[in-house]
């Protein structure tokens, strides 16, 4: 997990160095309706941390509680080590963070530099526009006014308001949604650019391979509270789970006749599903070395992280729908 | 760790603040003007009317009113002028705004609220004020209408009457649920009232319409530039100008406690 210290608000409290967002058991209602519950998380400078969960999970919130935009029922909350509810430092913290709308708000007769100069103007140490526009591949564009863009470089220019100010933590609220692939993988690579100059990213999103290709870490929110958290790779018991070994059969050769239990899937490939792959991996191959067999296709597969994410919120549907809800409030965090 | 890094407390930096007010200024004048269409229409409604009115009816008289039309019309428009800058169109303005997403963002960014609603009433005090200029100058240079009689008042008034109806403005945007809404029920508001209160003909005082309309601002901010504009005996300014003033109050009061960052999308 990295946890740069070297960002520029490395602030220290007492020798410890404060976390970017640091977030316990925070809880937002609306009347009778729970919009967030018990959540605790932290995101350490640097990082890339995802929120993953389904429309309603309460991720835009949980974000926009964290920008000092929507106030908190519960709980505690600190973004850049400052209380983001607390009316004295929020133009301070504003000149900090930066934030990117999971729906379009450009104004349509400005040109997209006209927008960002506008923007840049509001910070101490904003990035340069030009920079900017050339980020986010706007550059043939820039006078062009915002309504006559298409809806992606509409997106790509939310995303340059959310840069301009040059900040140290970057809020995404789902970046890439309304994008087409190539306009996504641009999105992406900007991220993990901004990222590796030590920008702390918090995204919230539903897609699961943006988590893969950009998070250190992800916590998975439904039902108003987090259901599992960890990297990409082990969230969810990921990496200790079954895998599933494939090839493709050999000719002349019976799925009775392999060293393991098999069993033929179409198109001529033999499957099999094991919790130890070490072992199965090593009888598979000796006896092929030994047989003189190749094993065409040979590959193993972990449970997509898809997989994991639908276990973990039907398994959390489930026990709320048998009113036996045993998920711990925020459990799992920073595993 | 450097000073820099220390949070900094408050949302007002005292003088350093004004270029920044002074910038966002411009770049609200920007927005304005890069709509042409829009800014003319802002624009030169007045100043149509002016011509239509004064054109056909300068010289006619009212047995209840001491000045011929063409001393009437003039400021009535400059009144009309500031009503719709400050109130109609800000009010369509903030909520198309507000349901596109843009005052969240605004919000989410450093400018302070403060900083953002003052470049707001200040953008459309020049657009009102624009157009007062221009009624005036067409008044006197087209059709020989002089004044104002008394400029402190007249002045005066036209302050008073910005800044109430920008309050009545932000008031009424909060209370409209879209941005589909917004044109249909501000301008029904405003059209109805204005030509009620006796924008495009004199309502004769005493009578069940000038009661009707008297409870609302418009009437008063019409007849008070009439009556300061052509220094009529006998009327009472400061009675309009408290009306107008009590009217602001109550916008900004609903304002405050209404104002909302998100879309409604109701």
């Amino acid at each position: 997990m990295p946890a740069s210290t070297s960002g520029r608000t490395g602030r220290r409290e007492c020798g410890a160095v404060v976390p970017a967002v640091s977030v316990e058991h925070l809880s937002k209602s609306y009347g009778d309706s729970v919009a967030v519950r018990e959540v605790s998380f932290e995101v350490q400078k640097g990082e890339v941390f995802a929120l993953l969960g389904p429309n309603g999970a309460g991720k835009t919130t949980t974000v926009e509680i964290l920008e000092g935009f929507r106030d908190r029922s519960g709980g505690r909350v600190h973004t850049l080590g400052v209380d983001p509810a607390d009316h004295s430092t929020q133009r301070w913290l504003r000149t900090r963070i930066g934030v990117v709308l999971q729906e379009l708000a450009v104004e349509p007769y400005y040109s997209v530099r006209q927008v960002l100069t506008r923007n840049a103007g509001y910070y101490p140490h904003p990035r340069s526009v030009e920079e900017v526009i050339e980020l986010i591949g706007l550059a043939e564009k820039a006078d062009d006014r915002v309504k006559r863009l298409s809806g992606g470089q509409q997106r790509r220019l939310d995303v340059g308001l959310g840069i301009i100010g040059n900040p140290d933590l970057l809020f995404l609220d789902e970046p890439t949604t309304g994008l087409d692939p190539s306009g996504r993988r641009e999105t992406w690579d900007l991220i993990r650019r901004l990222a590796a100059g030590g920008t702390t990213v918090l995204l919230t999103t539903h897609y699961m391979d943006e988590v893969e290709a950009l998070a250190d870490r992800v916590a998975v929110l439904f039902g108003q509270e987090i259901v599992a958290s960890g990297t990409p790779s082990s969230i969810g018991g990921r990496d200790i789970g079954a895998v599933t070994v494939r090839f493709r059969l050999p000719e002349g050769v019976t799925v009775a006749s392999l060293p393991v239990p098999a069993e033929l899937s179409d198109g001529g490939h033999v499957e099999i599903h094991t919790e130890d792959e070490v072992r199965v991996l090593h009888d598979l191959t000796g006896w092929a070395l030994d047989e003189g067999h190749a094993l065409q296709g040979l590959s193993v597969l972990r449970i997509s992280l898809e997989d994991i994410y639908l276990g973990l919120t039907q398994g959390a549907a489930s026990r709320r729908a048998e009113g036996s809800d045993t998920a711990e409030p925020g459990q799992g965090v920073g595993q | 760790m450097s000073s820099t890094d220390l949070p900094v407390k408050g949302s007002f930096r005292g003088v350093s603040d004004v270029p920044l007010v002074a910038r966002q200024v411009r770049f609200e004048q920007l927005s304005f003007w890069l709509n042409p269409i829009g800014a003319a229409l802002t624009i030169g409604f007045s100043v149509v009317f002016v011509v239509i009115f004064e054109s056909t009816s300068r010289h006619s008289t009212v047995n209840y009113l001491p000045i011929n039309l063409g001393q009437y019309y003039v400021p009535a428009f400059a009144a009309y002028g500031v009503m719709a800058a400050c109130f109609n169109i800000l009010a369509i303005n903030m909520v198309n705004r507000r349901e596109m997403g843009l005052l969240k963002r605004l919000r989410l960014s450093p400018l302070p609220t403060w900083m953002l609603l003052a470049a707001i009433f200040i953008n459309w005090m020049i657009i009102a004020i624009i157009q007062v200029v221009l009624v005036l100058l067409l008044g006197r240079l087209g059709y020989a209408v002089h004044g104002p009689h008394d400029v402190g008042l007249f002045v005066l008034m036209l302050i008073v009457g910005m800044l109430s109806f920008t309050a009545m403005g932000v008031g009424i945007s909060t209370v409209v649920p879209n941005a589909d809404a917004a044109g249909p029920i501000v301008s029904l508001v405003f059209f109805i009232l204005v030509a009620l209160s006796g924008l495009y003909f004199p309502v004769k005082a005493g009578s069940g319409l000038a009661t009707f309309t008297g409870f609302f601002p418009i009437r008063h901010l019409i007849l008070g530039l009439v009556d300061t504009f052509n220094g009529i005996p006998g009327t009472s300014p400061w009675n309009d100008l408290l009306v107008i003033a009590a009217w602001g109050v109550v916008g900004a009061f609903v304002s405050l406690r209404r104002w909302d960052w998100s879309p409604k999308r109701g």
